[in-house]
């Protein structure tokens, strides 16, 4: 299952991903001209602010699966595309801004505003397409093609886990590799085990020995 | 010739110069600006449109342009505020670059006035004494020397504040300079206008985006009509005045049998004395020695176009084309002075024998070995350079040696002095052209290269559309270089323009574009603009004339742009400025300034849409004046065709 994942320590809060989503969803799809629109297009992604001072979250909708807004909205305007089921999809038309998905969401990125898919409407609900049109051209969701630290990646869901998964698991066997030995019991035949991979790494990591 | 076509890079530009060098860095695994481009894109939203603030600590700001963010920074400025004072301070830098720039040839006027230099002199005594004589120094008596001192006296009281107007802001129509005066924006001192521009842009000091921009029309007036005219006049008197004579451009001008050195920036002091240098015997005969037939020079930039119209150099090409001359593997020496000359070089230079030197100490490069100049005793300096060059010939590989094109011919030299005489001495036989209708009006097309755009592209498609209308168009900087490549700078091509134009070329003998030099020469052409004006008694705005930058990248762009349509004069850009975010100063600058300077800007990156609103600008003008005019509306406006990269 493809979707967006998020590194929120990577981010930096540049935003940039926002006014790349809006400009995605807008009519003419251009910068300069979507400032003009009326009415203004609106972001998808939230970059917003965390607790300690430069830390940032890009928040937008996960798609669950069973999706709580999907359960909760009594027109049934949110449905899962034929083409791409993983997508929790708004239709604009179908939407009478009770605010039900919004209350439900757990990630509370739905909002309300006035949009030219509904014509006429004072606010429907906004939400995450997962860039539903660019995914079936071919193209990543705007957001993973702004953002420049690589806080948000596009692909497979236990892929990206994974890989995340390793580089924790590195980071752990540094930590523990920095714990005294005397401090914790470990038997010496293991403690011996574990000083020849390290002197293995060492060399390797060095290029003086080995592969 | 080489191997390589570029196609499969046609996308980028419409040189094959350009195509062929792309596919050779492609192959080799060298980055060029196009590359990086595509590394930084999608660029930031916020910047583009002029909405992010970095101006003080509580900061950085951004001001949502969708309405859903922030509308306010946290001092409280709004989209207005912000964009005003970040397009100010693009102002500010842009006109310091220029003023800075005449701010070094006028010390070395004053070198030569005081005797303190062994290689400049006065080449225009003519010249120097029609500055004088605007600068009321009486120069009775006074050998050339002694005038010299006192002008430089005078003008470093331009760049001071004991001033109340610049004197040669004085050049422009008393119309013009009464509207400078009510609106408050006749510069005064060239740093002083700079200073208080950074000075009114610091958090809590202006905040009236009108009074804001109004600052940054009285800077760009202190560059257009001060450290630019200031940089093109005293270089004519140093350098001599251009005059035409045939050059050549495009890669093709690089020698595989040769010592190439690139000439690369702005500053034309140390170029002409590599000139000198290049030609000493003792050098050519050492080049000889290493198996070379000569010393060949190639300029890029603008320093190529100050010793393209002063003395002939060809050009090797543009902007954009500073990393690709480099991976001809031809090039034994890019010496470079300062603007526009990008850090890239040096990592591009790695690649190949090319050896890049830095000479002004204001300008270093990391990677790059450096020689300060030092204009007291700069014919050393510019030998031990040339040296350097001729040494590093030996270290060419000639198999990796690529020169993709044969030159192009073109014409040089037209500066107001070369014009009138091309005229028979005086501008009445253009105002009997512009007035009968044969010419409709004159187009600056100025100008950097800028990747966002197929390079080129904007400057040669608008041309050719002007010219074919009966447009004499006058160009400088890149905008030079792209013309040239095309071949719409040599008699030859009058051909390509409309009747009227076609005709007027021939009985002069000149090309339907005019190379008018670099880009502090841009203030030629508002003297030029001035003194129309002055001959037939109206203002600027008055005049059928335009500006355009198609492919503009750089803050003295928005400086030049500035300047032009505060002194009058309609100026179509190519690149939208970062002024998007903030619809008040979009109206402003492309309506509102209309009913102030009697002039505007507009955005269209489109060449053959460009050209349009210029020849309805024009003929507009042309009703204005009461002599035979198009209908404007009667010009069809033509769908988008030519696609922004």
């Amino acid at each position: 299952m493809k979707t967006v994942f998020v590194h929120p320590e990577r981010c930096i809060g540049c935003k940039q991903c926002e006014i790349a989503c809006t400009v995605a969803h807008s009519q003419t799809k251009n910068l300069f001209l979507a400032v003009f629109e009326s009415p203004t297009s609106k972001p998808r992604i939230h970059a917003e602010p965390g607790l300690v001072l430069n830390t940032a979250f890009p928040n937008k909708c996960r798609h669950c699966n069973p999706a709580p807004c999907q359960m909760a909205c009594p027109t049934a305007a949110i449905s899962r595309p034929a083409d791409h089921p993983e997508i929790v999809y708004l239709s604009p038309h179908k939407c009478i801004a009770c605010g039900m998905c919004a209350i439900v969401c757990p990630f509370d990125v739905i909002t309300f505003y006035a949009t030219n898919s509904a014509p006429g409407r004072p606010a429907v609900a906004i939400k995450c397409d997962h860039c539903i049109e660019r995914q079936r051209q071919g193209s990543e969701p705007a957001c993973v093609e702004a953002c420049k630290v690589e806080a948000l990646e596009w692909g497979e869901l236990n892929e990206m886990v994974k890989t995340a998964r390793t580089r924790y698991s590195e980071a752990v066997s540094v930590a523990v590799g920095n714990v005294s030995t005397e401090m914790v019991a470990i038997p010496a035949n293991v403690e011996a085990w574990h000083a020849y991979g390290a002197e293995v790494s060492r060399l390797n990591a060095s290029g003086e020995k080995g592969a | 010739m080489t191997p390589f076509s570029g196609n499969g890079y046609k996308k980028y530009s419409i040189n094959e110069d350009t195509l062929a060098m792309m596919e050779i860095a492609h192959r080799e695994g060298i980055e060029t600006v196009w590359d990086r481009l595509a590394k930084q894109e999608p660029q930031c939203g916020y910047c583009q449109l002029g909405t992010s603030c970095r101006i003080c600590a509580m900061g950085p700001c951004r001001v949502d342009p969708f309405g859903d963010g922030p509308q306010k920074g946290v001092c409280g400025a709004d989209a207005d505020i912000i964009v005003a004072r970040n397009l100010a301070r693009m102002v500010a830098a842009g006109a310091s670059s220029h003023s800075d720039h005449g701010r070094d040839i006028l010390e070395t006027l004053h070198l030569v006035g005081e005797g303190h230099t062994d290689v400049y002199k006065i080449s225009d005594t003519a010249k120097l004494h029609r500055l004088a004589a605007e600068y009321g120094i009486v120069t009775d008596g006074k050998s050339d020397q002694e005038v010299a001192k006192a002008l430089a006296w005078q003008m470093m009281e331009d760049y001071g504040m004991r001033r109340t107007g610049l004197p040669m802001a004085k050049r422009a129509p008393q119309a013009r300079q009464d509207i400078w005066q009510k609106t408050g924006t006749y510069p005064r001192g060239i740093d002083r206008e700079n200073v208080e521009m950074l000075h009114r842009t610091h958090m809590g000091v202006d905040n009236d985006w009108i009074n804001i921009l109004l600052q940054a029309v009285r800077t760009a007036l202190s560059d257009g009509w001060g450290g630019s005219m200031l940089a093109t006049e005293l270089s004519d008197v140093l350098f001599g005045v251009p005059t035409p004579k045939m050059s050549q451009m495009n890669l093709g001008v690089l020698k595989v049998d040769q010592v190439n050195i690139i000439l690369h920036g702005h500053n034309p002091m140390l170029s002409e004395v590599i000139v000198a240098a290049s030609q000493d015997p003792e050098l050519v005969e050492l080049a000889k020695s290493k198996g070379a037939h000569g010393i060949n020079l190639a300029g890029l930039c603008c320093t190529g176009n100050e010793v393209l119209m002063r003395k002939g150099i060809p050009m090797a090409g543009n902007h954009l084309m500073q990393e690709l001359c480099i991976i001809t593997g031809a090039v034994e020496m890019m010496v470079v002075d300062y603007q526009c000359i990008m850090p890239a070089v040096a990592e591009t230079a790695k690649c190949f024998h090319t050896k890049v030197i830095s000479t002004f100490d204001k300008a270093k490069f990391p990677g790059v070995e450096h020689i300060s100049f030092n204009p007291q005793h700069g014919l050393a300096s510019g030998k031990q350079i040339v040296k350097m060059a001729v040494d590093n010939y030996t270290n060419r590989v000639q198999t990796r040696v690529h020169i993709p094109v044969n030159p192009v011919p073109m014409m040089t030299g037209f500066s107001i002095e070369a014009i009138l005489s091309a005229l028979g001495g005086t501008p009445k036989p253009l105002i009997d052209a512009i007035v009968a209708g044969s010419i409709r009006g004159a187009v600056g097309v100025v100008g950097c290269n800028n990747p966002k755009i197929k390079q080129d592209l904007g400057h040669t498609e608008l041309t050719k559309r002007l010219i074919e209308n009966d447009i004499l168009v006058l160009v400088t900087g890149c905008a030079t270089v792209a013309a040239g490549k095309a071949g719409l700078m040599v008699p030859e091509a009058a051909e390509l323009a409309g009747p009227g134009l076609k005709a007027v070329c021939k009985a002069l003998g000149i090309p339907p574009v005019l190379h008018v030099g670099s880009c502090v020469d841009n203030s030629r052409i508002i003297a030029l603009g001035a003194a129309l004006a002055n001959t037939l008694g109206v203002d600027m705005s008055a005049l059928p004339l335009a500006g355009a930058a198609p492919e503009w990248y750089s803050e003295k762009a928005v400086a030049i742009g500035v300047y032009v349509v505060a002194s009058g004069i309609f100026t179509v850009l190519g690149i939208a400025p970062p002024v998007f975010g903030s619809p008040n100063i979009v109206k402003l600058l492309t309506e509102g300034l209309e009913g102030v300077f009697g002039a505007t800007f507009a955005v269209e990156p489109d060449p053959n849409r460009a050209a349009v609103l210029i020849r309805r600008h024009i003929e507009k003008k042309r009703q204005g004046l009461g002599i035979p005019a198009i209908d404007p509306a009667s010009i069809i406006l033509p769908e988008p065709e030519l696609q922004v990269v």
